[in-house]
């Protein structure tokens, strides 16, 4: 490959710029030169790239290499026990690029001056040269030593005298904001720790801009420090204790000042947030924002309730038409019932009038009188009974047959009817028996078969029962023992059935308990002859209404009554007034009733027991 | 300092360590240098590697397998869900997260996950005889955020110090050096990856030493377990021939085949002909066959033919052809196959084929690498995986002569190339000229270029003639990020020397 030679009059130039910019793309974060290039980007310069930037530097700054080896009459005058407050960038002639002067463009100043300044070369040229360290080189020699120090550099940098350290003040601001802020930003935008300050833009920036611009400013990371500022000097000090201290006024010194410099940026920031127009417009319009959406909210609200208010009129309204329109059907369903029965109740009546004008005219089928009128008896009746339909048919066949005929028709008609009200009489009596015997049922069912249970035995079982109550050892049996024991009718009875007629005893109505009961009282009269006189009736009855309420001794009552029959033993005073006392609801003679009842109930359940047991040992 | 690289696939797993400037695989207790992915849970233990595989066919539903495939996803997911299908385990739903559910406990992904990079850092901890944290991990290109996450968590979850994700196909690249050695210059690399379930193939352009995807292709449907699978159909239907059982819908006596056929097909990566041995397959009748690696290829012939279609329709895809590919890397343990290296190789006549590296550690030691690359480094971890990088968009040329005088253009500054950057190129004029002209053109890839698309000339004028001798023009071509180019031209001889910035139009 080779490259062809130039055409006459061809010369070095760009005909177009590049049609395209660069892309991005994504690459693979792997491999060392991926690390390298990563590495490049974030301290933002590449090591090559440097060169070239510089290389651009030198050529500009060669147009100022005149002005800068001009003479500084300047220089004459600088003290150099003064150093300290000297600017060291103009004393290097780089006044006019200061801290953006390259560490190149430093050293190619220093070495200017040096040329054209050290001693040695004055001296040669006729100069008066001041002693030892109070030449005026001395300055050039220390504005060099600090400004290739980058650290030092940094120091003067940080309190460089032409800085303009003003915040400007709300009134200020108050006209053209941008004008007045723009310029102290970037100004102070040089403290930066970090690179890319965002600019404070102008009145169409978005609310991001800005808002990345007050976030920014707010979290200022200033590299700005004080240490040149220092009062003493460290290497000044004779030992360690005095060093420390030094240490300790300036760092307390910097510290204070690196705090005023940081309120400096605060109050700035805050002057120009205070102040900025954007900030108010865009508070406006949030608020604008918030103000629409509430009521947007409020509208969408007041929407949905209308809309639930309307559907639920409409619903009612339709549930009002449903309910109307059913009623309505309903009355109209009546209406028509009613004018169908009427139109029945017509037609039966005419029929029935047919009927009788028949009969009558037919002089009720007989000729004598009392024949007649029990003939016109069942006519009637046949009126009130038949249906339209056979009524009808009767008529008919009334009308068209010979006198003969209809008596036939018509008596055979009364027969069905009366056949049919004695039919009807006797299902209502069965029915009736039905009812009675199925009360009586279980009195009598439940005896089963042959054993037939009279009432004396009746009485026994309940006695029995009320004797063993539930929980007794081997009830039943010990019941059927008693039962067998004490029967007249001599009927041995099985533990089933006594279980059995128990049980039907239970489902008993206590109205068929209170006639066995009645039963046997009347029973009793019978046998014993003794018609009860009127005035001894009174407590018996008394005594029965008394019994009938206290019959349920509920098992609360009853372990009230056993602790008191315990606290208070036998020989106590007034004993059983105390025990009546201590079961609530319950009276001084119930009391001793149910104590009588228990204590023969006891007793007999020992004996019924006994004799149980007894049996079984013959059993044996 | 050490450091290891582990890449976890769905069917293997792989650790590489990176030691003294050397990345080498390391071999686990069992002296194999990849472990199976199957973890086993038994009452009191996990089982993880080999011995898990070996007795899947006894715990069928206790033994995991191709957990990568289920990894961060959510049941919502048709691979997902197409996993859930497939699984033996039972998979189910909870607090929106899948689980396995192994003997009425939940097990999570990330948890088995977690147990295969235990067993891989303790591999490495043991071969290095040295405690190891710092590890890179490789991931498919087609992982999600999300999978990412869980792979990562897992990896901390065992006790390792993520330096990194990377994909597959760049750690492929990064175990040969491709683009390592000497920064500038751009090639294209086709990553052939043909694991145990799926075939990735991915079109890396390596520009100065740093890769790009251009594209990338995953297919599911094929990978290594679909040649063992055609391989166990071929002998059930030997099984059936001598003995007149048909074991296909015996799932036990299938997975023993399986088992067989995988032994034998590896064999065959090596060996003419492999024998296959099953002891009682099925009804207590022994199986016993010999197949050659011509009936392999046979049968899995259609297979072949689909791993190659697949490249073909990348490159349809992406518009390249196959002279535009430089390298071709391949990866993944089914790329083992003779047969299939043979027709990669076919298909692309003039490249290079790298396979020095066993394929199935490929990726592991490319992981090694990088950790290597990232050890005792401060903030490896980006804070986005990928960032952005700005690239120049259009070649730069630079119109020459060849022998016969026609014209011919000359790229100096290929577009791609990551900014900025700088090109040096030493050109050449006649020496009988006394001027040289350099003119500079600027244009798309593969588009023929035109008078128009000239946009700079630099000339050397008055310049010593050398009769017979050539003239040495040193040209620097410098590009900014914004675009913006700096050339500069120097003649060796005289030291003339011109230069232009040409500004991107804005």
């Amino acid at each position: 490959m080779l490259l062809r030679g130039a055409p006459e009059g061809q010369v070095t130039g760009v005909s177009r710029a590049l049609s395209s910019a660069s892309v991005l793309c994504q690459v693979e974060p792997v491999g060392r030169w991926f690390e390298a290039f990563v590495k490049r980007r974030n301290i933002h310069v590449s090591a090559s790239f440097q060169e070239l930037e510089d290389e651009k530097e030198l050529s500009e700054e060669s147009g100022d290499e005149e002005l800068q080896l001009e003479e500084f009459p300047m220089l004459k005058t600088l003290d150099p026990k003064d150093w300290k407050n000297q600017d060291h960038y103009s004393v290097l002639g780089l006044g006019h690029i200061r801290y953006k002067a390259s560490q190149k463009q430093i050293k190619a100043a220093h070495k200017a001056m040096v040329l054209k300044h050290h001693p040695d070369k004055r001296k040669a040229a006729g100069e008066q040269i001041g002693e030892g360290d109070n030449d005026y080189f001395t300055c050039i020699t220390k504005a060099y030593e600090i400004l290739s120090d980058p650290l030092k550099r940094r120091a003067f940098n940080s309190i460089d005298p032409t800085f303009d350290n003003t915040v400007p003040s709300k009134s200020e601001a108050k006209e053209n904001f941008f004008e007045v802020f723009s310029p102290v930003f970037e100004r102070n935008a040089r403290w930066s720790n970090k690179k890319n300050v965002p600019k404070l833009g102008d009145t169409n920036s978005s609310f991001e801009e800005v808002d990345a611009f007050y976030s920014f400013w707010y979290n200022f990371d200033s590299w700005r420090e004080f240490s040149y500022l220092d009062e003493e000097e460290k290497e000044k000090a004779e030992c360690r204790d005095e060093r420390r201290w030094i240490e300790k006024q300036n760092r307390a010194a910097r510290a204070l000042r690196k705090k005023e410099e940081m309120n400096r940026i605060r109050t700035l920031v805050d002057t120009a947030y205070s102040c900025d127009p954007r900030i108010k417009k865009f508070k406006e319009e949030e608020k604008a924002k918030k103000e629409a959406e509430k009521k947007a909210k409020a509208e969408a609200k007041r929407k949905e309730q209308e809309e639930r208010d309307r559907q639920r009129q409409a619903e009612l309204e339709a549930a009002r038409l449903a309910k109307e329109k059913e009623e309505e059907e309903i009355r109209q369903q009546a209406l028509l019932v009613k004018k169908e029965k009427d139109i029945q109740k017509k037609a039966i009546k005419k029929e029935r009038q047919k009927l009788r004008t028949t009969c009558k005219n037919w002089n009720y089928f007989s000729d004598s009188e009392a024949e007649c009128v029990k003939m016109m008896e069942e006519v009637e009746k046949l009126c009130d009974r038949l249906e339209l339909a056979s009524l009808q048919c009767l008529n008919e066949a009334l009308t068209s047959t010979t006198r003969e005929e209809g008596k036939a028709a018509v008596e055979k008609q009364i027969d069905e009817v009366n056949e049919q009200i004695r039919r009807e009489r006797e299902e209502a009596e069965a029915r009736m028996r039905q009812a009675t015997k199925s009360s009586e049922k279980p009195t009598s069912g439940g005896v089963g078969g042959s054993k037939n249970w009279s009432e004396d035995d009746l009485q026994l079982l309940i006695k029995a029962v009320n004797l063993f109550p539930a929980g007794t050892n081997s009830r039943w049996e010990v019941i059927a023992n008693y039962m067998n024991l004490h029967s007249t009718t001599g009927i041995k009875r099985t533990a089933k059935d006594v279980i059995n007629k128990a049980k039907s005893l239970q489902k008993l109505d206590p109205h068929q308990k209170d006639d066995i009961n009645k039963k046997a009282f009347d029973k009793f009269k019978k046998e014993h002859g003794v018609v009860p006189q009127a005035d001894s009736a009174t407590p018996s009855e008394r005594f029965e209404a008394t019994f009938t309420d206290l019959s349920p001794w509920t098992t609360e009552e009853q372990k009230l009554l056993e602790q008191a029959l315990k606290t208070y033993p036998v020989n106590t005073p007034e004993r059983w007034e105390k025990i009546a006392a201590s079961v609530p609801g319950r009276s001084k003679k119930d009391c001793m009733k149910r104590y009588k009842e228990l204590v023969e109930m006891v007793k007999a359940k020992k004996a019924a027991q006994e004799q149980v047991v007894n049996a079984a040992k013959t059993k044996k | 300092m050490a450091a290891i690289g582990v890449h976890l696939g769905s069917s293997c797993a792989c650790a590489a360590a990176y030691k003294d400037g050397r990345a080498d695989v390391v071999a686990n207790d069992a002296g194999d240098r990849v472990t199976p992915a199957v973890v086993a849970f038994s009452e009191n233990e996990e089982v993880v590697g080999l011995a898990a595989k070996q007795n899947r066919v006894r715990n069928l539903s206790n033994t995991v397998v191709k957990v990568k495939q289920i990894l961060g996803r959510s049941s919502g997911d048709p691979q997902a869900e197409k996993y859930i299908a497939e699984s033996k385990c039972s998979v189910i739903e909870k607090n929106g997260k899948l689980n396995y559910e192994i003997d009425g406990k939940l097990v999570s992904p990330e948890d088995v996950a977690k147990l295969i990079f235990s067993k891989m850092k303790e591999t490495a901890q043991s071969a290095l005889g040295s405690d190891v944290n710092d590890t890179v991990i490789t991931v498919p290109f087609d992982f999600g955020d999300k999978q990412k996450n869980a792979l990562g968590e897992a990896a901390t979850a065992a006790g390792l110090n993520v330096l990194r994700l990377i994909h597959e196909p760049s750690a492929a690249l990064l175990a040969y050096g491709i683009g390592q050695d000497s920064p500038s210059g751009k090639s294209n690399v086709l990553v052939y990856k043909l694991g145990g379930t799926s075939l990735s193939i991915t079109v890396i352009e390596v520009n100065s030493g740093l890769y790009r995807v251009i594209s990338t292709n995953t297919d599911d449907s094929i990978g290594g377990i679909c040649f063992t699978e055609a391989l166990a159909q071929h002998l059930a239907s030997e099984f059936q021939r001598s003995y007149k059982y048909d074991v296909r819908e015996n799932s036990r006596a299938m997975m023993k085949l399986m088992n067989s056929a995988e032994v034998a097909k590896h064999s065959l990566s090596t060996l003419g002909s492999a024998n296959c041995f099953v002891d009682s397959l099925y009804d207590g009748l022994d199986f016993d066959c010999n197949v050659s690696r011509a009936r392999f290829e046979l049968i899995c012939s259609a297979l072949f033919n689909k791993c190659l279609e697949a490249i073909k329709k990348l490159l349809k895809q992406v518009g390249l052809t196959a002279d535009d590919i430089n390298k071709v890397v391949l990866c993944g343990g089914s790329s083992r196959i003779p047969k299939l290296q043979q027709l990669i190789k076919e298909l692309f006549p003039s490249v290079e084929l790298l396979n020095s590296i066993p394929p199935d550690e490929v990726i592991p030691i490319g992981a090694a690498m990088e950790a290597g690359i990232l050890l005792g480094r401060e903030n490896t971890f980006l804070d986005d995986e990928i960032l952005p990088i700005e690239c120049s968009a259009k070649d730069i040329l630079v119109k020459a002569m060849d022998q016969s005088g026609a014209d011919k253009f000359v790229v100096v500054f290929p577009s791609g190339t990551p900014l900025p950057a700088r090109r040096q190129h030493t050109l050449q004029a006649p020496g009988s000229n006394s001027s040289v002209c350099l003119e500079l053109y600027e244009s798309l890839e593969k588009i023929p270029i035109k008078e128009d698309n000239r946009f700079a000339q630099i000339v050397l004028q008055d310049l010593d003639i050398k009769e017979g001798g050539l003239h040495d023009i040193l040209t620097v071509l410098t590009m900014k990020r914004d675009g913006s180019l700096h050339v500069s031209c120097t003649d060796q001889d005289t030291g003339k020397c011109e230069a232009i910035t040409v500004e991107v139009a804005s």
